[in-house]
């Protein structure tokens, strides 16, 4: 008898000796609750058990074996999804081959381009500094896959918390990503027409695979055997409708282009980017929109600025009016990230809100919109009875600039944020980061290019603007007083894209050298700006 | 910011006001194919020429413009345009990428569209450049500058595809990487190999889906062939449905092609640039292929030195359909003049000199139906000009296409100034913003 009471002790205390951070039970109380299925809560209570939401109220009856966490004044909400990223893929690689005179590290760097049988799930690789970038503004969700080639291969929604990334996973594959990126030079397709045709024959190919592979199963006697495919394989259920397609496409023009492909592919689809969604938001309620809060930034030049014409300037004002503009138009949209390079959203989400979008749908727009357009929104997207206990407490209301998160749980457990001083971006600032106005003298006259750059353990990241395009800039290092980067150049007339390798040093608030590129090797010359 | 809209709109729509009839009354009726009209009118009633002739008068309602001391002339066509392209005009990466089309990517904010409306240009063929064999398939457009680049094709025009002989496909002119291998065909023999290959692969292509068809139809199991975008291309120029635009240069290599296309059985519909066409001119009218050239540039490769502006009227004298075209979005806004000039080198009458920009490059394209003269019942694409349009000092006043403004000169220069104010507004408030929100970010700090 007491052999077996102290087994049945045992059993009951052995889940939580071996796992020390179950999710535990919480009662959160005292916050303004946002729920976001329903109106907000003054000094309301979230209770959370074993991972999920057990109750949300004004009149909630604390369990007695909850631990109380007080967070009067402080905001509760449910977890902020950031519904497209390449958060723990390499960046995109290099648009040229070999990279002409640009110390070939560019070619060894490239990461392997993914196809539609890659899944995000089994490359991503998130580190700490990563995931706390996103929880430290809220972020307990975030949807990843690589941003380099065609067929991006299969996205995948995964929460930001602790344990294996399998047990973090929320969806995957969640969507088909494909971007319109063509391949270098010399490699089929290395156009955006002909990225288009490829993606055409890919669909025909796969419809073509999934016929043999039916009519050879039927009766295999007499008939070639299909080859295997599992790229083909893996577009099926994107023929089905089942598995929706993610299209980056950021101008009004790629966004209809996307419209007409999606229609002649017959595929379920999802418009990511959509910076010029402005120009065309009423006509976008077929398909759920994910728009890049990246707006585009005006040059720091005021020459280069007035030397713009004025279809660019317009868009840069008219950008962040896009999630303002789609709300009106019921369209189904979330705010996020976009690919590449991830970075703080809360700037941009501000800017939308500054430019006509109301605080409640931005909300939505990060929590419950994304989950629906994904499908977890009985998982995901708000502060509801058997939800999973994704919760942010923030001193703010979330989006006000001051605001500062100051508890999360992601799966019921709750994330320690690393103080202040630990956060990445405090790092001590070295002394080329910051935004340099670097003038090329080309042989047809000068190019203007702005760069803000930013070095970490002797890489250099940044993003550049200017005469020739903007974009991330790529490869870069930084040892102190040399320095080097690339970025993809886009030439005057045409709207093609080269390689240009800077390559210089650095002297206080003044920086020189040579940028190799295809047209040969040009001095620069550059300087800090305020 | 809903003011930017508007004016936005306002700029993109305020020369397209709905417009549906308009006379032109008391101007020189430049007709093209029904002789001169002077003190003439055009009665454009919607997209279309209702009537042409001395005495029309203005219905209720009809715009009427004063034509006195002005020329009215049809739009004029380029037959070989580069504009309005997004990306890379050339896909290199494979001799033959027949597969890939201009259509996919048109872009209709580039401005060069406005400025050859300035011109008078109303009608392009946008071709793909001449890197490989074959380029793709091209695109025949309107410059319906403002509305959806959608609306811009031809609605009902012919498909057509670009071939290219020469220096550029052997990749004379396009080097790989270094490190990377030299892409076939390196010679011109090469490049006629490709050609002929891509079309024996066509018909093995089309024998594969006939013959599955056939075991379909006798209740046969059978799996289809592999559908290939690239070998349905080839297979559609077999069939006729697709016409073939040539890039070439010399006398030798478009033999070559003419002779391969009769050995195939399809037909070449232009050859384009054909500066040697003069040598060979009698053999490109006997296969019934136009020719669009330039009339004076030559010597800028190996291939351009045996030209001369003498070919425009040699071809034509030699019952070649010739049309000139640009291949410039800088030529494409003042072809009239180079018409002009075939009537200095060789003699073309003023109505020859101004069909090879108009109703010549309208046949080439196979859309004389609808485009390349003032006639009734022809869409409404016709630009008023303030004087002869042959003369170096005449320009545009206005253009039409279907019976909408879409270029006028008034209109333009009054915008230029609303232009230039928006613009500095713009300017002067983003920078208002952006030190409010420096000071913003000081005093945070300061906190």
């Amino acid at each position: 008898m007491r052999l077996r009471r102290f087994v049945a002790l045992l059993v009951l205390l052995c889940p939580v000796l071996l796992r020390a951070d179950a999710p535990g039970v919480y009662a959160i109380t005292g916050g303004t609750v946002h729920p976001v299925s329903g109106p907000e809560i003054a000094n309301g209570t979230v209770v959370i058990r074993d991972g999920l939401i057990e109750a949300v109220g004004a009149n909630v009856t604390i369990p007695p074996d909850a631990t109380t966490i007080d967070v009067k004044g402080a905001h509760v909400y449910p977890g902020l999804i950031d519904a497209q990223t390449s958060a723990g893929f390499a960046a995109a690689p290099s648009r040229r081959g070999g990279g002409g005179g640009g110390g070939g590290g560019g070619s060894s760097e490239r990461p392997p381009e993914p196809t539609p049988d890659s899944l995000a799930v089994r490359n991503v690789k998130l580190t700490d500094d990563l995931m706390n970038d996103g929880r430290s503004i809220g972020v307990t969700t975030i949807l990843t896959a690589p941003s380099n080639g065609i067929f991006n291969g299969q996205s995948v929604l995964l929460n930001l918390g602790t344990g294996s990334l399998e047990s973090r996973v929320i969806k995957s594959p969640a969507a088909m990503q494909i971007a319109f990126n063509p391949r270098p030079t010399w490699t089929y397709p290395d156009s955006l027409m002909g990225v288009i045709a490829y993606l055409r024959q890919s669909f025909f190919d796969a419809q073509r695979h999934g016929a043999a592979r039916e009519i050879y199963a039927r009766t295999p006697a007499g008939l070639q055997r299909p080859e295997d495919n599992p790229a083909l394989d893996a577009l099926q259920p994107v023929l089905r409708r089942e598995l929706p397609v993610v299209f980056i496409a950021d101008s009004e023009l790629m966004m209809r282009r996307v419209q007409t492909l999606a229609k002649e592919l017959n595929v379920r689809y999802i418009i990511s980017s959509a910076r010029q969604g402005y120009a065309l938001a009423p006509e976008l309620k077929n398909a759920p929109v994910l728009v890049s809060v990246k707006w585009p930034t005006a040059p720091a030049d005021k020459e280069d600025r007035e030397d713009q014409p004025i279809r660019v300037i317009r868009d840069r004002r008219m950008a962040p009016t896009t999630p303002a503009a789609l709300a009106k138009n019921g369209v189904l949209f979330a705010l996020v990230s976009g690919p590449g390079k991830a970075g703080d959203l809360m700037p941009g989400v501000r800017k939308a809100i500054e430019s006509g979008l109301s605080a409640d749908d931005a909300l939505r727009a990060l929590t419950i919109n994304p989950a629906r357009i994904f499908g977890v929104e009985r998982q995901l997207g708000s502060l509801e009875r058997g939800k999973i206990a994704n919760v942010v407490v923030s001193d703010k209301p979330i989006f006000e600039k001051e605001a500062k998160v100051n508890r999360i749980f992601v799966d019921g457990r709750e994330i320690r944020l690393p103080a202040d001083d630990k956060k990445p971006g405090a790092t001590p600032a070295s002394p080329i980061d910051g935004t340099w106005s670097l003038t090329v003298s080309a042989p047809q006259g000068n190019v203007s290019i702005q760069v803000t750059l930013k070095a970490e353990d002797g890489k250099l990241t940044g993003t550049y603007s200017g005469d020739r395009g903007s974009g991330d800039i790529r490869s870069g290092t930084f040892d102190g007083s040399a320095f080097e980067f690339a970025i993809s150049a886009t030439a005057q007339s045409e709207a093609e894209t080269t390689d240009w390798v800077f390559n210089g040093t650095l002297d206080g608030t003044s920086m020189k050298g040579s940028v190799a590129t295809t047209l040969g090797k040009f001095e620069f010359s550059g300087s800090k700006s305020e | 910011m809903k003011k930017i809209i508007a004016l936005a709109l306002a700029f993109s729509f305020s020369a397209l006001a709905q417009e549906r009839v308009t006379l032109i009354r008391n101007a020189t009726i430049l007709t093209i194919t029904k002789g001169t009209i002077e003190n003439g009118s055009v009665l454009i009633r919607g997209a279309k020429i209702a009537a042409v002739g001395k005495d029309i008068a203005a219905p209720a309602g009809a715009r009427v413009i004063d034509g006195t001391g002005k020329f009215v002339m049809p739009g004029i066509i380029d037959t070989h345009s580069h504009t309005g392209v997004e990306g890379s005009v050339n896909e290199i990466s494979l001799p033959n990428t027949g597969m890939v089309r201009i259509g996919d990517v048109l872009d209709g904010s580039d401005i060069s569209a406005y400025r050859q409306l300035a011109g008078g240009t109303t009608a392009a063929l946008i071709l793909h450049g001449s890197a490989n064999a074959i380029g793709g398939q091209s695109q025949i457009v309107k410059w319906k500058w403002g509305r959806p680049v959608s609306e811009w094709p031809v609605a009902g025009a012919p498909r057509t595809i670009k071939f290219a002989l020469g220096e550029n496909p052997k990749s004379a002119n396009f080097r790989p990487p270094e490190g990377t291998a030299r892409q076939y065909p390196q010679t011109r023999m090469g490049v006629e190999e490709v050609i002929r290959k891509s079309f024996t692969d066509a018909r093995d292509y089309m024998a594969a889906w006939d013959e599955y068809e056939a075991k379909r139809k006798r209740g046969e199991t059978a799996i289809p062939p592999r559908k290939d975008i690239l070998m349905d291309t080839m297979a559609d120029i077999l069939r006729g449905n697709i016409d073939v635009h040539a890039h070439c240069y010399r006398s030798d290599e478009i033999m070559m092609l003419l002779n391969l296309a009769d050995e195939m059985g399809f037909k070449i519909r232009e050859l384009q640039h054909v500066l040697e066409g003069y040598k060979v001119a009698p053999e490109i009218a006997k296969h019934g292929a136009g020719g669009g050239t330039f009339i004076d540039w030559w010597g800028y490769k190996a291939e351009a030195y045996d030209a001369t502006p003498y070919n425009v009227a040699l071809m034509v004298r030699n019952g070649v359909l010739t049309s000139i075209n640009s291949d410039s979005d800088e030529l494409a806004r003042h072809l009239n003049h180079d018409a002009a000039k075939a009537m200095k080198y060789g003699g073309l009458t003023e109505e020859e000199a101004l069909r090879v920009c108009t109703i010549n490059p309208a046949k080439q394209l196979r859309l004389d139906n609808s485009i390349g003269s003032i006639e009734v019942g022809k869409d409404a694409d016709l630009a008023i000009w303030n004087g002869h349009p042959l003369s170096i000092y005449s320009h545009v006043d206005t253009t039409f296409i279907e019976g909408d403004v879409y270029f006028d000169r008034e209109e333009d220069l009054k915008r230029r100034e609303a232009m230039r104010k928006e613009k500095e507004e713009l300017l002067k408030k983003e920078e208002e913003e952006s030190k409010k929100a420096k000071a913003g970010d000081k005093k945070e700090k300061t906190k």
